[in-house]
């Protein structure tokens, strides 16, 4: 049992980084120079916590909905 | 789940079983639900948060947006579905 409760943690984390990188990267580096500056980099690190920050939005604001919509 | 494990699943009392089923479930519909949080933090992302990262912090127009993402989404999911009812095919 507290192997798939771990299969399910990996995978969400998994997800996590996947998107944080995909979206993280599409904001902060435009246009890929020939190494990240120190400016990308702070924007990467900025990124991170703030897509984190999001996603713990959206997943009240889904909690919420769900439990105020019995259809759902 | 393999054949062996299938079977050996009958070695389980009752309860156990139960218990066993019931842990499944909700583990799936925990997984359900956060794979629902990450394709709508991806959608919502891209539609809120469309200026220069400056810190860490999500800002009160960047909530609200984010808060009427999520709600937007689902009710045009249920409008899509009902529109589909109507036309009488199968949602």
């Amino acid at each position: 049992m507290q192997t798939i409760q771990h299969e399910t943690n990996v995978e969400n984390a998994r997800m996590l980084i996947e998107k944080i990188n995909e979206k993280c990267f599409e904001k902060c580096i435009p246009k890929p120079g020939s190494s990240l500056s120190s400016g990308e980099s702070l924007c990467l690190t900025n990124c991170m916590q703030k897509y984190m920050a999001a996603w713990n939005t959206v997943s009240a604001a889904y909690i919420t909905r769900i439990k105020s919509d019995p259809a759902l | 789940m393999d054949s062996q494990a299938a079977s050996s699943m009958s070695d389980f009392s009752d309860k156990d079983r139960k218990e066993l089923q019931q842990f499944i479930e909700n583990e799936q519909q925990k997984s359900k639900f956060q794979t629902n949080v990450h394709n709508l933090t991806d959608m919502c992302w891209s539609k809120c948060m469309t200026s220069k990262i400056t810190g860490t912090a999500i800002d009160k127009g960047e909530n609200s947006c984010l808060e009427n993402c999520v709600n937007r989404f689902i009710d045009s999911q249920k409008t899509i579905v009902k529109q589909l009812d109507h036309m009488g095919g199968r949602a």
